[in-house]
């Protein structure tokens, strides 16, 4: 048992988690960082394919930053966000986020002139050396400014959970060193939650082997507000084979230096999605196509995992590879390049939703507790977002930091916690598996509350997962050692995923009307006189309950009351 | 399963099968369900001597390498330790050698043979998951941040593609550390104070960079062994980012290196002088140059090299030119040092 001490813990290693690391630090407070992964190198942050141009940087015009505050508002969150810390955001990606990342030295792709190469359009944006690899040079930056600030790192160390102090706040996280198998207990005055949103709860998923739901799961059970977690975003042109690459993306955003995307087209080889001609605004259109595809499905021309293609049969091999990784994909399967368009599938992406925030600090409902990033339920994607919130974080803490005081954390949570992982190591009932419950888990997910779902199936699901619940007690690990037991790691990792599962059927079942990516069979309308509403899951007593806490509309409003969601642009 | 039955060849045909072996053969192979036998490297973290484990996988369209691991995890051996997040070629963690050769494995596509073990060079963990720490230790000595010499001038800075091609190539490493595991040079330990490709690839991101100081390049460059490096390739065979690290950051390194710390490429300038002034390369004046009078502390070995051939001490001191002088010359005027 290891026992450490730091001023905040920060639990995550991507956008949000090291942003909030390097402000604090800058303010003379000591974070530490747990990350389940490899800071820097696991968690959606990677993924980042380019950065969205804000506000009126690199040229943009009054109109394009105008679209690209209502695209963020509309394609990306569906008017389920607070619009005020939106326009906060937007103002600080312009005037900070981006010079301060050149200043560090993060390279924005420029021609052989020293222009910085941009896609063109009503909304545009640059990449960080090569569109579609962004992430990691920007992610890289990240690791290697941590280990300049001497800011310490557990890595490939789970946070199991959440501990509080002697007045009952979060005041300490315990881990496990996966490599080591130690137990280790960090002792904080507080703790951010930063574990990102694209959790790997359905059988195709975007998000990394490590991210399944902790952060929910933890937050949860320590009692925290959860909101929207039913807004599940999903990709539409992942590649559909082999079930390794099921987050290889075809992007459909615009590429940079050319005027065309990527296009679609149904099994019967015809065309229905094409960005330029279809949604010129939604430069992410992710829930555009969804719509696109749901359509083609319904006509029986495509399924949902798999039956219908992508690719750049349109363009010049070189207008697609001069700025970006698209070609390599297509030439690693030994395909011609761009005369072949590859199979694709739909794969969940991230949740909209999350744990609930006070936007001004990223305070949770649970004292002690604050959130960075996507697994706050205040808006979705881009990592300059995720980032921003790392900031504010930080300025939360700093605020409130003289009111959070240092105490041990509670050495009877912290017993039992050691406990329940040493019993799950020592798992030896005559069932399956963790492995194997997670794959179930999964596939339950996605038969049953998938892209389309209606009360008749979400209430099956529930009965399936109560069935799952029961046979975790006879879950069976192989191998009881410490070192590097990712099968103990499966079990740990189960047991937050069914917890998040469970959260995010009941929410879907609350929602009643289809908005954005959340399509229900049973409400096809997207209702704007109900359900503009945060949709807020609290925990009561031993059980939950909802309220709806109406969106603020100060900028944009989505102008009809109730239609049709597959007729709805956004 | 074309290749699987072609019996094996002469070692001079080798080159011709494996460029026969297109990326659309390879994926092309297998059909689904067809079975795949994968020997995997097993060891207990403890006392770490591996065995191998046998599997029969059966093959899924567009199979990875990673597939087949998860396919073993998921069905056959539980327990079985490998490291992986992305399955997208980004995070680079799940570098294995297949074969005998690195890949990362979820890029590569299986082969319907294969053995599967650890990468080399790195300390083992258990089963296939090494301990990335030396080389993350390697890089940070590096300090692989940008320092300024001069004011940030703001968005957008006045940069060029043109000056950053090297960099940017190098900005494509996932530190996947296929490259460290396959070097020679490297795997010869403490008898260089080499640091690797990988680490090198992350030292040209900052070092190759326009915008950095140049002292601290220098320092940096000082401590990284780079003329050990033989160019032999290996690293840029093996590199699933498909970055040219010999051709493109090693080689540029070591001009920076031989321009701003003339001393680490003695071995290098007298090698460029001699061919030069001779036509050819002279190993005895080579010797002399580099090592000075202390090259005669070692008598047996410059007798050997008498009674072998491979030193003529009086061509070397008569300073003799070849036919091939003028045109050596002219061709490496071509190129700066």
């Amino acid at each position: 048992m290891q026992r450490l001490k730091a001023d905040v813990a920060i639990i995550g290693g991507g956008a949000a988690g090291c942003y909030a690391a390097l402000s604090l630090r800058k303010q003379g407070i000591k974070p530490l960082i747990i990350c389940k992964g490899l800071v820097g190198k696991s968690g959606a942050s990677l993924f980042a394919g380019n950065l969205v141009i804000s506000g009126k940087l690199l040229g943009n015009t009054d109109e394009q930053a105008r679209d690209t505050a209502e695209f963020l508002i509309k394609y990306h969150n569906q008017f389920l966000i607070d619009q005020r810390w939106a326009r906060r955001c937007g103002e600080w990606i312009e005037r900070v986020y981006y010079p301060e990342l050149e200043e560090a030295g993060l390279y924005f792709r420029r021609d052989d002139k020293g222009n910085v190469v941009t896609s063109p359009g009503k909304i545009r944006s640059v990449a960080a050396n090569v569109q579609g690899n962004s992430g990691v040079p920007f992610m890289d930056l990240r690791r290697k400014q941590i280990i300049h600030a001497g800011i310490p790192r557990l890595e490939e160390t789970i946070a199991t959970a959440l501990l509080r102090n002697a007045d009952g706040e979060i005041g300490g996280v315990f881990c496990l060193n996966l490599m080591t198998g130690e137990h280790i207990i960090v002792e904080a005055r507080a703790v951010v939650l930063a574990t990102g949103y694209s959790d790997r709860l359905h059988a195709r998923s975007t998000g990394t082997r490590e991210m399944s739901a902790d952060g929910i799961a933890m937050a949860w059970r320590a009692g925290a507000t959860l909101v929207n977690m039913e807004m599940q975003w999903w990709h539409t042109n992942d590649i559909a084979h082999p079930p390794s690459w099921q987050r290889m993306q075809v992007y459909p955003n615009p590429m940079l230096g050319s005027e065309k995307s990527a296009r679609m087209v149904n099994s019967n080889g015809e065309e229905f999605f094409n960005q330029q001609r279809d949604d010129p605004l939604a430069f992410g259109p992710y829930t555009v196509q969804l719509k696109a595809l749901a359509k083609q499905v319904h006509a029986g021309k495509a399924r949902y995992d798999g039956g219908y293609y992508a690719g750049f049969d349109h363009c010049d091999p070189a207008e697609v590879e001069r700025y970006t990784t698209y070609g390599k994909t297509y030439r690693q399967l030994g395909l011609d390049f761009p005369k072949t368009l590859v199979e694709t599938a739909v794969t969940s992406h991230y949740r909209q939703g999350g744990i609930d925030v006070d936007t001004a600090t990223m305070r949770s409902s649970v004292p002690g507790l604050y959130v960075a990033g996507g697994v706050g339920g205040h808006s979705n994607g881009l990592i300059g977002l995720a980032t921003y919130d790392g900031k504010v974080v930080a300025d939360g803490i700093v605020q409130d930091f003289s009111r959070l005081k240092p105490s041990p954390p509670n050495s009877i949570e912290a017993q039992a916690e050691g406990r329940r992982l040493e019993n799950l190591r020592n798992a030896s009932g005559g069932g399956s598996a963790p492995a194997a419950v997670k794959d179930k888990l999964r596939k339950l997910m996605w038969d049953k509350v998938g892209v389309e779902k209606d009360a008749a199936g979400m209430n099956a699901a529930l009965d399936e997962i109560l069935q799952i619940r029961s046979e975790l007690p006879e879950m069976r690990i192989a191998n009881k050692t410490r070192i590097a037991n990712y099968e103990w790691l499966d079990a740990i990792d189960v047991i937050n995923m069914i917890d998040a599962c469970e959260l995010i059927v009941h929410s879907s079942l609350e929602r009643k009307e289809s908005r954005g990516p959340f399509f229900r069979k049973d409400f096809p309308e997207t209702d704007n006189t109900q359900w503009l509403a945060a949709n807020i899951l609290k925990k009561s007593g031993n059980g939950f309950k909802f309220e709806a806490r109406p969106y603020e509309l100060p900028f944009f409003e989505p102008g009809f009351t109730k239609k049709n969601n597959l007729e709805v642009a956004w | 399963m074309a290749l699987a039955s072609t019996p094996l060849s002469p070692a001079s045909r080798l080159g011709q099968i494996e460029h026969a072996d297109t990326l659309a053969l390879r994926n092309s192979r297998l059909a689904p369900g067809d079975p795949i036998t994968v020997r995997v490297a097993r060891s207990d973290g403890v006392a770490k001597q591996a065995r191998f484990q046998q599997f029969s996988v059966p093959y899924q369209k567009w199979m990875r390498v990673l597939d087949a691991l998860n396919w073993i995890a998921e069905h056959e051996a539980t327990d079985l330790a490998y490291r992986w997040f992305c399955g997208s070629k980004m995070c680079g963690s799940c570098a294995v050698r297949m074969n005998g050769r690195e890949v990362l494995a979820c890029w590569e596509a299986v082969e319907p043979d294969m053995t599967i073990e650890p990468l080399r060079n790195l300390p083992l963990v258990r089963d296939l998951v090494v301990d990335r720490s030396p080389y993350e230790k390697k890089i940070a000595s590096f300090e692989p941040w940008l320092e300024r010499d001069a004011v940030y001038r703001g968005f957008p800075e006045p940069l060029s593609h043109r000056e950053m091609k090297n960099a940017s190539k190098a900005l494509d490493c996932i530190s996947c550390m296929c490259c460290y595991s396959a070097c020679p040079v490297v795997r010869l330990g403490d008898l260089t104070d080499f640091a690797g490709p990988a680490p090198l690839v992350q030292l040209g991101q900052t070092a190759l960079d326009p915008r950095n100081d140049q002292n601290k390049v220098a320092r940096m460059l000082a401590q990284s062994g780079i003329f050990n490096c033989v160019s032999c390739y290996k690293c840029e065979e093996v590199c699933p980012a498909a970055i040219p690290i010999v051709t493109h950051v090693i080689e540029p390194l070591k001009a920076k290196a031989a321009a701003l710390v003339p001393g680490m490429a003695r071995h290098a300038h007298a090698l460029r002088a001699i061919v030069a002034m001779r036509g050819r390369v002279d190993p005895g004046a080579l010797v002399l140059r580099v090592q000075g009078l202390g090259a005669f502390k070692n008598l047996p070995r410059i007798l050997r090299l008498l009674v072998r051939g491979k030193i003529a001490p009086l061509k070397t001191l008569l300073m003799r030119k070849t036919a091939a002088t003028a045109a050596a010359r002219r061709i490496l005027n071509r190129v700066r040092p």
